[in-house]
């Protein structure tokens, strides 16, 4: 049988090139360099600029980063500058199951006030973003520490110029690229003068004594007294705040809901800054309607309070107009009747 | 914390003073079944309240402990409760099993 693939016996060969390998093509280093292609015109005119040894997002930090617990002190500080109320609970040695209904039963009243809310066309929907986290409590206050006492856009910036911006001359000098935590340019919450401002141990937070133990926090996306009913009235409910009816939510009253409940203490609450206790975040539970109802309550004192000072503004002057009128009908009267007496004479 | 001799345990604290960190402390030392076998009742104070913390454990032999909590520290409260708690084992042992 013949080859199916009909090849020349030429093409079968192996064939060795030696005249056109390149090492023996060039011996002169100079003359390697004139092969390869120019640099791009910008390169001749100006060199890149100095390159930093760490990524934007990932500037040095005081604490060695991999570890974990400097990742909670950034999760803690994220959570404590982007919610304007947070619940803080004591959570007395909770197993999982009671911890699993707590957060389902948690969840589902919160999901119920958004379905209302998207009912009468409210835009701001939170149940999916409250929930509640056991924190670590040494490192939640140490964030705390930071979060309220140091402020980096009140400190003077020192004028540097970014080694990674294109626009940054090459010639220009800048400090230090290397990835080092004493440069002062770092201001992010865990930089060096983050931890120097936190350690500083005259400031006395107002929430100090309440961070102790074993805490659990809700945090809210924003003071929605609304979400704060809900989410009360499930994890610590009184007379102000029911729980829900057996019949409307079967599964809050399961024993181990009901047991882990027990377990979870309100202390107190931080609500834009200021400290509440149990009390006063029943209060803030209460406002009727939320920031829409309190907007509403003050249209309406307002509107009275106009109301009542222009009536007082315009009895001024009525009353001035009337007297002046009394007086003018008295002396026209008193003319008259001196008219009328010289005609009787 | 030797926690199988309690049957009463009736507290009451400020959590925003100092003093009530060894009440908040005792209550998180009883284990996640405690409500079965404990009568447990806390009391939560107002912020400004000057009222003292306080603390009352009863054990199964009817001792009662009031404890004085503005001096001792969380250490020195279970010490106190673990001193008559091994005695009563120590009963136990003897006389049972």
């Amino acid at each position: 049988m013949p080859p199916r693939l009909r090849l020349p016996l030429g093409n079968l060969r192996v064939r060795i090139y030696h005249h056109i390998l390149p090492s023996q093509q060039c011996t002169y280093a100079s003359l390697a360099t004139t092969t390869t292609p120019a640099p791009p015109i910008d390169q001749t005119i100006r060199s890149i600029p100095p390159i930093a040894r760490f990524p934007l997002n990932q500037p040095p930090s005081h604490k060695p980063p991999e570890l974990r617990k400097s990742q909670l002190h950034r999760q803690y500080q994220s959570l404590l500058k982007s919610s304007p109320l947070i619940l803080l609970f004591q959570h007395n040695n909770l197993l999982a199951l009671e911890w699993m209904g707590i957060r389902r039963e948690l969840a589902y009243a919160l999901r119920n006030v958004d379905t209302e809310r998207a009912t009468t066309s409210h835009q701001n929907l939170y149940a999916d973003a409250i929930k509640i986290q056991i924190i670590q409590t040494g490192i939640f206050a140490s964030a705390l520490r930071v979060v309220e006492f140091y402020h980096p856009e009140s400190q003077p910036d020192s004028p540097t110029q970014h080694p990674s911006n294109p626009s940054t001359t090459s010639s220009a000098r800048i400090p230090d690229t290397l990835p080092t935590p004493d440069d002062p340019r770092f201001t992010h919450g865990l930089s060096r003068r983050a931890h120097q401002a936190a350690a500083n141990r005259k400031l006395k937070l107002e929430l100090d004594p309440l961070l102790s133990g074993p805490l659990a926090v809700v945090a809210f996306p924003a003071v929605s007294p609304q979400h704060l009913k809900a989410a009360l009235s499930i994890l610590s409910s009184s007379s102000d705040f029911p729980a829900p009816k057996r019949k409307i939510q079967p599964s809050y009253h399961e024993p181990a809901v009901q047991a882990g409940l027990q377990k979870l203490m309100l202390l107190g609450a931080r609500v834009e800054g200021k400290v509440f206790d149990q009390e006063g975040t029943k209060w803030v539970g209460s406002i009727p309607g939320g920031i829409d109802g309190l907007r509403a309550q003050l249209v309406a004192m307002l509107q009275n309070t106009g109301a009542s000072v222009t009536n007082i503004l315009e009895s001024a002057g009525r009353s001035l107009y009337l007297t002046m009128e009394g007086r003018k009908c008295m002396l026209e009267g008193g003319k008259k009747e001196t008219e009328t007496e010289k005609r009787g004479e | 914390m030797i926690t199988r001799f309690l049957t009463d345990v009736r507290a009451k604290f400020n959590p925003f003073s100092p003093r009530g960190k060894t009440v908040r402390l005792f209550l998180s030392l009883l284990p996640p079944n405690a409500r079965s076998s404990i009568k447990i009742e806390t009391k939560m104070l107002p912020r400004l309240s000057k009222e003292p913390s306080a603390l009352y454990v009863k054990l199964k032999d009817g001792k009662e402990l009031n404890l004085d909590l503005e001096k001792m520290k969380i250490t020195e409260v279970t010490a106190e409760v673990d001193r008559h708690s091994r005695l009563l084992s120590r009963k136990e042992e003897l006389t049972g099993s």
